[in-house]
């Protein structure tokens, strides 16, 4: 079985934020919870990238690893999945995170946080598919249908990659090599083809 | 020649010039990418997300993995099998109940004391729901046991703070009792008279009452931030590793201090109800205490 990734082509990102919206609007997100975000760097200077993050779907992911109560749970394909009837909110997976994936929605008495959400993949959750309870608690699940996530199928300059780790891989390669990289990506010879 | 020679010359400056520019030019060129290219990028962009994970969050992820939950466990087994021990081969001090007695704590200490006391178990339990919570399968239940830690830890806090003030003076690291731990005050024999010379309270309960006020205030403070999030994420990553580990050297003692009041000795359980103490008990247990208030060699 193919292993799932994301992968962000920095070189296409034009942080327009299509994939956060589209992922909020598709899993009818809560106020406060953003399962996708886009960092840019050196906004408005020379050198600005922008890239899309989200859960990376680690293998060994450090979230599971700390879970007190085993609520999250890694799929075969890789993708990494909170069961939302397990969580405690004790907010552990979130010190774990390198990138700050996990979320944790408010409302609770005392200002307790709720259970974790953060990005499935759109591969639902343990639920049974198509379920109203995966729906409501996890949001589409669109790896089911055959889809790929929103936000990869939404990025209108295809700089979000979704799938099986080595297709994507050879595509970026691939992107890369046709462009060129480095010092020789742009300049006058790309433009007025001089040899 | 001449001209040759001025041409070089001209030439030579012009480069020079034309090197010294160079090295000087500040302005990126818009469509050099040189300085910026993909890999320079996603090296600039991973500081932004993942920050420097690996100072604190991976030994905060292998700490809680491989280690947390294996030494409460241990503490949990170990302790107690200790106590078991002590008990069978050394056995519970026991002291006549009968004639004179003292008033040693008052109302007001009593009732502070078993406030702490209920507030500090119910943290307790409920912390140790959330450690092997797994075993409880998650869920609800060590969810309302997670409810329950953070208004247990509200009503600690202030007594606590009562607590460390009542019995400050008391409590104040008094001569003899760096030694005291060398024999663990005499507990370690059979016979009562090893029993070392104290005050009111030995250096095994001041040591338990400096953990359990201000290690509970570290406690409280590192808590209160894992509860609300409202630090960087590598300073919860921190609260999270001293909340876990200071919980460990808190339940030692308060185990320590369960066994000792519950079965090791006697009837101590009662004085902290009735808030009365025997003679013979504080004359042997508390000596210095007792020359203090009755006015009699405690020796005798």
């Amino acid at each position: 079985m193919g292993r799932m990734r994301f992968l962000c082509d920095v070189d296409r990102c034009i942080d327009c934020g299509g994939c956060v919206v589209a992922c909020k609007e598709g899993h009818q997100i809560p106020v406060g919870v953003n399962r996708r975000r886009v960092i840019t760097i050196n906004e408005g200077k020379p050198g600005e990238k922008s890239i899309s993050v989200a859960c990376m779907h680690c293998s060994d992911a450090p979230c599971i690893a700390v879970c007190p109560v085993d609520a999250l749970y890694q799929r075969e394909d890789g993708i990494v999945l909170v069961n939302k009837d397990v969580c405690i909110g004790c907010g552990y997976c979130f010190f774990a995170c390198p990138f700050g994936a996990p979320q944790f929605p408010k409302g609770n008495s005392f200002g307790a946080r709720g259970v974790m959400d953060k990005c499935t993949f759109c591969a639902g959750g343990p639920a049974e598919n198509f379920s109203d309870k995966e729906k409501r608690l996890y949001g589409q699940n669109r790896i089911a249908e055959g889809k790929a996530p929103l936000c990869a199928s939404m990025c209108a300059t295809k700089a979000l990659l979704a799938g099986d780790a080595d297709k994507i891989a050879n595509i970026y390669r691939e992107r890369g090599f046709k462009r060129g990289s480095g010092a020789n990506a742009w300049g006058w010879d790309k433009a007025y083809n001089k040899k | 020649m001449r001209r040759i020679l001025f041409v070089t010359l001209i030439m030579f400056l012009l480069l020079m010039a034309a090197v010294y520019s160079a090295e000087n030019d500040t302005v990126q060129p818009i469509f050099s990418s040189s300085k910026y290219n993909s890999i320079e990028n996603y090296k600039i962009i991973t500081e932004h997300f993942t920050g420097e994970w690996q100072k604190y969050g991976e030994p905060f992820t292998i700490l809680q993995k491989e280690y947390v939950r294996k030494i409460y466990f241990w503490i949990l087994i170990a302790i107690p099998g200790i106590f078991v021990l002590h008990y069978l081969v050394i056995g519970p001090k026991k002291f006549p109940h009968e004639g004179n007695k003292y008033l040693v704590f008052t109302v007001f200490n009593r009732a502070v004391h078993w406030l702490t006391a209920i507030s500090f178990l119910t943290l307790t339990v409920s912390g140790l729901i959330m450690i092997f919570g797994k075993y409880f399968g998650g869920g609800g239940l060590v969810r309302t046991f997670r409810y329950i830690h953070f208004p247990s830890a509200v009503i600690f806090v202030p007594l606590g703070l009562v607590m460390l003030l009542m019995w400050l003076r008391e409590m104040i690291i008094a001569p003899g009792d760096i030694t005291w731990f060398f024999k663990f005050g005499g507990y370690l024999s059979k016979k009562t008279e090893n029993i070392m010379p104290v005050g009111k309270f030995n250096p095994g309960q001041k040591s338990w009452f400096w953990l359990g006020t201000l290690g509970g205030f570290v406690m409280a403070y590192t808590g209160y931030y894992m509860y609300s999030f409202a630090a960087s994420t590598d300073n919860l990553r921190i609260y999270a590793i001293i909340h876990n580990f200071l919980g460990m050297a808190m339940l030692i003692m308060f185990l320590v201090h369960l066994y000792m009041s519950l079965f090791a000795i006697k009837g101590s359980l009662k004085s902290m109800l009735t808030g009365y103490k025997y003679e013979d008990e504080i004359r042997i247990m508390h000596c210095r205490f007792y020359s203090k208030l009755s006015g009699k060699d405690c020796s005798k």
